[in-house]
This record gives C-alpha cells, sequence and structure tokens, in this order.
C-alpha cells in the first residue's frame, strides 16, 4: 500500500551566500523563523536543541543588553536555561562565539568543570573566546 | 527605512532599544558616542579602559584589581578606583582641573553602573554591551541602574 501524500509539502531552499545580500538572507532566516512556528507545536520545537537555544539567547540579550553587571547578566533565566541544557548546548554556544564574543564563560565553567583561561586574560573578552574556542577544537566541537 | 544606509538602520535601533530601557533619558537628552561593544563595559569605561570587562564576579570571569575584594558592594568599587587616584566628594558639578566619575546603585546598595564626567560636565557611558552616550546624570532615573550612590573626583593630569 502507498503512503498518502503528504498534507504539506514545503521545502526550505539554502540561499544563504548565492549571490544575495544580507536583506535578503534577513529575510530569508525571518521566513524560515514564522515557518517553523507557524507548522511545528510550540512543545516540539523545544525538543530540537538548535531552536531551544535560538531562542533562549535572542531572550537573554533583548534583556540583558544594557546590563554591566556580570552576575546579573548570566544569572539571567533564559542564560541560565541554557545552561540547563547541558553539553547539548555547546555546539551552539561555540557557533556563536565563532560569530561575536559575548559572555558565554560562565555557562561554559558550568557545564565543562573546566576553565582555559589564565588569571591575566581575565576580562578581556577577545583572548577569552580565542581560549575557550582552541579547547572546544581540542575536543572536535 | 528601506531608503536608509545600514548604518542610519542601525542607529534607528539602537536608539529604540536604549530609549525603551532608560524612559527618563530622552527627557534628559543624550547622544550615542561610539559603537556598541561586548568587550568593556561602563566600569571599565569610567576607568578609561576599553580593553577589559570590569566586574568583580565570584566566578573570577572579569577582570577586577587582584588588591580589591570581589565583592558587589559600593565600598569595594570605591576602593577600586581610589586605587585610580579618585576620592569621594560630595558634589557633582564640572569643577576646574578635576575629574569625575559616579557610581549608580541599586535600592539595596548594590552597584548597577558607572559615568564619567566630560569637561563639558556633561557624563559619558557605556551602557552595557550596546553603544556609549552622553548625558545627564539622571538620565538613568526609574531604570535598572537605580540611583547615584557615590561622585569620586581626582585632580586632572597636567596636559603635556
Amino acid at each position: 500500500m502507498s503512503r498518502p501524500a503528504p498534507l504539506i509539502d514545503i521545502r526550505i531552499v539554502d540561499t544563504t551566500g548565492v549571490g544575495t545580500g544580507e536583506d535578503s538572507n534577513s529575510l530569508h532566516a525571518e521566513y524560515e523563523r514564522q515557518f517553523e512556528h507557524y507548522y511545528l507545536p510550540v512543545s516540539r520545537q523545544w525538543s530540537r536543541p538548535d531552536i531551544k537555544f535560538n531562542a533562549l539567547k535572542t531572550e537573554w540579550k533583548t534583556n540583558t543588553a544594557h546590563l554591566s553587571s556580570i552576575t546579573e547578566i548570566c544569572m539571567h533565566p533564559a542564560y541560565q536555561q541554557i545552561i540547563g541544557m547541558g553539553p547539548l548546548a555547546l555546539p551552539y554556544i561555540f557557533a556563536a562565539m565563532r560569530e561575536k564574543p559575548d559572555h558565554w564563560f560562565w555557562a561554559l565553567k558550568a557545564i565543562n568543570s573546566e576553565d582555559p583561561i589564565l588569571p591575566e586574560q581575565r576580562g578581556k573578552i577577545k583572548e577569552m573566546t580565542k581560549a575557550w574556542l582552541r579547547w572546544a577544537k581540542e575536543q572536535g566541537y | 527605512m528601506a531608503s536608509l544606509g545600514q548604518g542610519a538602520r542601525v542607529l534607528v535601533l539602537s536608539k529604540e532599544r536604549i530609549e525603551s530601557v532608560f524612559p527618563h533619558i530622552v527627557d534628559s537628552g543624550y547622544s550615542i558616542s561610539s559603537p556598541e561593544s561586548s568587550e568593556y563595559n561602563c566600569i571599565a569605561w569610567a576607568a578609561e579602559d576599553t580593553e577589559k570587562f570590569w566586574w568583580p564576579d565570584n566566578l573570577n570571569i572579569s577582570y577586577w584589581p587582584l588588591e580589591i575584594p570581589r565583592e558587589e558592594t559600593t565600598e569595594a568599587f570605591v576602593r577600586a578606583f581610589e586605587m585610580l587616584g579618585y576620592s569621594c566628594c560630595e558634589d557633582a558639578s564640572c569643577e576646574e582641573g578635576y575629574e569625575k566619575i559616579a557610581i549608580y546603585a541599586d535600592s539595596s546598595s548594590k552597584p548597577t553602573h558607572m559615568a564619567r564626567q566630560l569637561n563639558s560636565g556633561h557624563w559619558t557611558s557605556k551602557l552595557g554591551e550596546l553603544e556609549d552616550v552622553e548625558h545627564d546624570l539622571d538620565a538613568f532615573k526609574n531604570s535598572d541602574y537605580g540611583d547615584v550612590h557615590m561622585i569620586m573626583k581626582r585632580p586632572k593630569e597636567p596636559k603635556q
């Protein structure tokens, strides 16, 4: 017996980097987000670590960008939920760090119980990011 | 928006974001004076250091002077800036021959923010990882930054 045809058959084609501008890529990313939001129930979306990570990261950045206290920044519930994802969050954290240095050090320390940062590097965000990305490479991320 | 260039669009978004977090900043008047950066924060900016993120967190992530306790208290912040030659004072007005900094704190006296006075008498702040802005001292009224808890000053270094 043949399988019934799917009710919807929408394929998202990755057009990033194919001669498209930044605005076009933003529109495409937003389209993908809307597509997932519309067709996937929230409960299923959150079972996908990439979607969960990106949603938490957006919430975290939106609510803490104006803060200077690293304690307040990292105690934000969305950041703590990322820590709660455990090692599952690591590939996404490292990908985010490769894109832009940011305050992922608390989460990395909490998830890994390791710290490749030298005392003299404390507070130097670029150097700390490089040290963690070096560690990530050594660990196969 | 489509007719604006990329730089102008970023600026509009920045202003919207700043004004939504600090509602009083519009009335008091402000201007954005540098691009956003997560490499340094307001404490570093007050200390004229754009290389490091300063905070006395107990996980030893941020920079904090080794000699000063890593405590989120106004006293620890005062001691850190005493090391840079500042001493506490009462007056936030612009004084010839002195430079001043302000420590903001929340209702439980926990430091939240710092600003540095410019020659014009206005103040300059780094807003978290957002931009540096020039503003009045009371620009952050009714926000997460709380109120000014301490003013410190030091003699200006003579110009070479």
